[in-house]
């Protein structure tokens, strides 16, 4: 593999059996897991953000539990265009991962909810998404669970958060990935300019779930925080997560711009804000990303393409911002001009072989300028990158059969996380859980 | 029994967070990194309690403090940095020379997590890799952030959060059906969803090192953390088909789209339940659509041509009403809407400032400023803000003074070598033109200060 290598970094240099002794190091197969010692019961309900994020926690080796009323999480159904296995959507097959699945309807049942608070006891973590106050009402809120667990960490998730006064008055919304996106500002940066016509111009939606993606990161990372709290002190904590937050918190523009600026940034459509060229072009067979934003990435891009006669014009990062839309749209096009020339491999080729030149230069201030063939999902599965590294695993469930998976998002060396199986039968686990936990 | 709201007011209160104990207290992080993704990973520790060192080059730094949106300082400052690099210890010093590994080297044996993302490769062939530092301090945590990875073909290059989105595929999907008009996900998603992914994973490491006494390596690709959160290969490999761009409606729940209110706002109505739909229908007056074949079953609602129905539907009764009057009658009804809030109605909305979401924080050096609360609250150790970012080499003499032992003379030589060193006079490094670091006792550590 190493002599193929296409080795541009301008310090790596020499390849060699780094990547062999890597691709050892970073295989799962029989290493020790972090969360062995750890029980959690997620009852979310109808809210991804709960399921993602318990998914995160099983990878990681917990033993995880979904509660679900005996007809079923109604998660089960959010599927795109109504597309299900056996009656199992698809998100939810995707986030089936290493998990135990148990029937209590702790909405309607007293008896049930006894089981629930019996676990409860035993588990170091609880994940719920009823409405804020709601399992409270039912006396197993963490509040009630605490004082027999004081370990106990409690995540709730909700569209406005547990306490403020908004989160009062709106405590019934549930909080859904469409409604989370809109309400922790995402929408509101992407689209085409207000000039354009509709619906274009309107905000747009990220084609993916990004608010519950988040929220259920945020979630599993401010209860992994709450973890190593508990296993310093045995103290446990509430984590409560904001679907209205999610997006707004983690990237931190928003209210920083909204403060200094004291305007709302308006939708500038595939331009970037602070970087450019920063984004994708048409060319002669699809579409190519280009990222050359600093001055030296600009200058060698510009000889790439042979357009260095526009240097004079747009030198520095300055020069390029698009502060003015026009005139940063007529940059735009000059690019697309010689972009549509070639192909997506040819471009791909021109930028590698300048930057291999550049790293092998004794002067500094080469650029790299990266230039890319743009995926959609279903192309990056082919790429002979994510096989090495196996980032898509086929995995088997007993009942709907084989698919594939995005597996892990990080390798480690020592307690990597990894998927075991994908299950998801309702009530699969009643009994093994009974035994195991509520037999004393 | 008290009142719920009141019961949580007081577990979460504001003003208590900073008496509140710090998770990560005693973890020593040492910080190599740069951008936005491999600093944010740092940053999220920092706020739990880590003492996070972040090394930047002398009188460059790190190459996004001069990136502001549309080149918009705020007191010099990038201000959109402050939220990446907050609560860190700025130390400025050449991390490929060789004089600067002595000092890195001795940091080494009292860190407890090291964080890099130069183009893979770079770490190692300064001597500053794992392979290197686990010599000095075997339990070490060594987080290395890539784009693809650091080992596979592709591992040697470079890459922004751009690639990651072009190469997850995430890219493509953001945009209208049948037309070849798309967007990347803005705000630079595809660094800060991987760094809070790496931050994970070192709080993964961290629980585990406590267990074992084992510190470990981590390889994590920003590509494959934006990977993670799409379900779209799945639905690929069991229909045969891809889910694609779907515009403004979630193809998940139904209805579930960004519609137009009569009063020109735009907001998100979705259903993602029969039940919540039930409450929809009979809030806007048409409980027949409940019972409707069409609509009445999840899975049948979802299918594109009653999808299609019902979001005609919709559309025209949000138009029929001000966006306010609509998420008023979700949040009573209980199904869920949200108006599409911007930059403005973020930074000023009062019930974020209240829940802590949204901070005005007041800094010695830069006075006040509003920035992101954390994305979880925390009701034992919550994440907090103690300081902004910090001109170049604002630490220098804390950190090498108080952490590694020096002395004012051996600094001086360092400084005089430029293997340390602070700003230029360019905005983002330089501190605000009305402070004066002369009077700084921090920026001074260990010198006398004339105040
Ligand atoms: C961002 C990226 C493309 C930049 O590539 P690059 O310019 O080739 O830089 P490298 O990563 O090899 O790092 C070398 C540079 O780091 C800089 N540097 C940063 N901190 C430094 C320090 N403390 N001491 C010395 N040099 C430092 C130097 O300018 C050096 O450039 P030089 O070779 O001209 O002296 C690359 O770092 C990368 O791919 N990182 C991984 C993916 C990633 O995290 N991207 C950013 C997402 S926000």
């Amino acid at each position: 593999m190493s002599s193929r290598e296409e080795v541009y970094t301008r310090h790596g240099g020499k390849g060699g059996d780094r990547g062999k002794i890597l691709t050892e190091m970073m295989n799962a197969e029989g290493k020790a897991e972090v969360l062995d010692d750890i029980l959690v019961l997620d009852v979310s309900c109808a809210n991804f953000a709960g399921i993602i994020c318990a998914s995160f926690l099983a990878e990681f080796g917990a033993e995880v539990i979904k509660i679900e009323p005996p007809e079923g999480d109604a998660a089960r159904q959010i599927t795109p265009f109504g597309v299900t296995v056996q009656g199992v959507g698809i998100p939810f097959m995707f986030e089936g991962r290493n998990k135990r699945y148990m029937t209590l309807d702790i909405k309607n049942s007293d008896e049930d909810r006894k089981t629930f608070a019996a676990l409860a006891k035993k588990a170091a973590v609880v994940i719920e998404s009823f409405a804020p106050g709601e399992m409270d009402g039912w006396g197993i809120g963490y509040r009630q669970l605490s004082q027999v667990n004081p370990g106990l960490i409690y995540i709730a998730l909700s569209a406005y958060g547990q306490y403020t006064d908004k989160a009062r008055e709106a405590a019934r919304a549930p909080d859904t990935d469409i409604t989370s996106q809109a309400g922790s500002g995402l929408p509101a940066q992407m689209g085409a300019p207000a000039e354009d016509r509709e619906p274009f111009s309107w905000p747009l939606r990220g084609g993916m779930w990004v608010g519950w993606y988040i929220s259920g990161l945020s979630a599993a990372l401010g209860g992994t925080v709450a973890l190593l709290h508990r296993q310093n002190t045995g103290e446990g904590q509430m984590v409560d997560v904001a679907g209205m937050d999610a997006y707004s918190s983690m990237v931190g523009m928003p209210a920083t711009i909204g403060f200094t600026w004291e305007k709302a940034r308006p939708r500038i459509g595939v331009l970037d804000f602070i970087l450019y060229p920063y984004g994708h072009w048409k060319c002669k067979d699809g579409f190519v990303a280009i990222a050359a934003p600093r001055d030296h990435d600009f200058r060698a891009l510009l000889k790439i393409l042979g357009l260095w006669e526009q240097e004079d014009d747009w030198r520095y990062s300055s020069d390029r911002i698009p502060d003015i839309l026009e005139q940063a749209l007529h940059l735009h096009r000059i690019i697309e001009e010689k972009t549509l020339q070639f192909t997506a491999d040819e471009l791909v080729r021109m930028a590698l072989n300048y930057s291999r030149k550049s790293a092998r230069s004794k002067w500094r201030g080469g650029g790299v300028p990266i230039v890319m063939k743009l995926m959609t999902p279903e192309e990056a599965m082919t790429n002979k990158q994510w096989h090495i590294r196996k980032a898509f695993q086929e995995v088997e469930d007993e009942k709907l059969g084989k698919y594939t998976i995005s597996a892990n998002f990080v390798k480690m060396s020592e307690s990597p996380p990894r998927v075991k199986w994908v299950a998801s039968e309702i009530g699969k686990d009643n009994d093994y859980i009974r035994k195991k936990y509520l037999s004393d | 029994m008290e009142d719920y709201f009141s019961y949580t007011a007081k577990l979460f209160n504001l003003d208590d967070a900073s008496q509140k104990p710090e998770a990560l207290k005693g973890i020593r992080v040492m910080d190599f990194s740069h951008v936005i993704f491999g600093p944010v990973a740092a940053r999220l520790l920092a706020d739990y309690g880590a003492e996070v060192i972040k090394l930047e080059l002398p009188f460059y730094g790190d190459l996004w403090r001069p990136a502001t949106y549309w080149g918009k300082y705020w007191k010099h400052s990038n201000p959109i940095w402050h939220n990446i690099t907050k609560n860190k210890y700025f130390l400025s010093v050449n991390l490929a020379l060789r004089q600067s590994k002595e000092l890195i080297y001795k940091m080494a044996e009292t860190s407890d997590v090291v964080i890099e993302n130069f183009a893979p490769g770079t770490a190692d062939a300064w001597q500053i890799g794992y392979e290197k530092i686990s010599k000095i301090n075997p339990n070490i945590i060594f987080l290395s952030c890539s784009t693809y990875g650091q080992f596979g073909p592709m591992r040697y290059f470079p890459g922004w959060d751009l690639l990651a989105q072009g190469a997850s595929g995430v890219l493509t999907l953001n945009g209208y059906p049948d037309t070849d008009v798309f967007y990347k996900l803005p705000d630079y998603v595809g660094d800060f969803v991987p760094g809070n992914f790496a931050a994970l994973a070192v709080l993964m490491a961290l629980y585990y090192r406590k267990k074992t006494g084992k510190g470990q390596y981590i390889d994590m690709a920003q590509t494959e953390g934006l990977m993670r959160t799409l379900f779209h290969y799945t639905y690929y490999s069991i229909t045969g088909e891809a889910i694609g761009r779907t515009g403004n409606t979630d193809p998940t729940m139904m209805p579930a789209s960004i519609f137009k209110a009569a009063d020109g706002k735009y907001l998100a109505l979705a259903c993602a339940t029969a039940g919540q739909f039930k409450k929809f229908a009979s809030a806007i007056g048409r409980q027949e659509l409940a019972s409707d074949p069409r609509f009445a079953d999840t899975i049948e609602r979802l299918k594109p041509e009653n999808a299609k129905t019902l979001t005609e539907i919709v559309t025209e009764w949000v138009k029929s009403k001000p966006g306010v009057e609509i998420v008023r009658l979700a949040d009573e009804a209980g199904f869920p809407a949200a108006e599409v809030a911007d930059d403005f109605t973020i930074a000023n909305d009062e019930w974020r400032r209240k829940r802590g979401s949204v901070v005005l924080f007041k800094d010695d050096v830069y006075g006040n400023l509003v920035i992101a609360g954390p994305s979880a609250q925390l009701s034992g150790t919550p994440s907090r803000t103690k300081w902004l970012a910090r001109p170049l080499g604002y630490h220098n003499r804390v950190v090498l003074k108080k952490f590694l032992g020096l002395s004012e003379n051996e600094i001086k030589d360092l400084e005089k070598k430029k293997v340390i060193g602070t700003f230029d006079d360019r905005p983002g490094l330089k501190p605000p033109v009305y402070y004066n670091l002369d009077e700084d006792p921090i920026y001074n550590y260990g010198k006398e200060v004339s105040s």
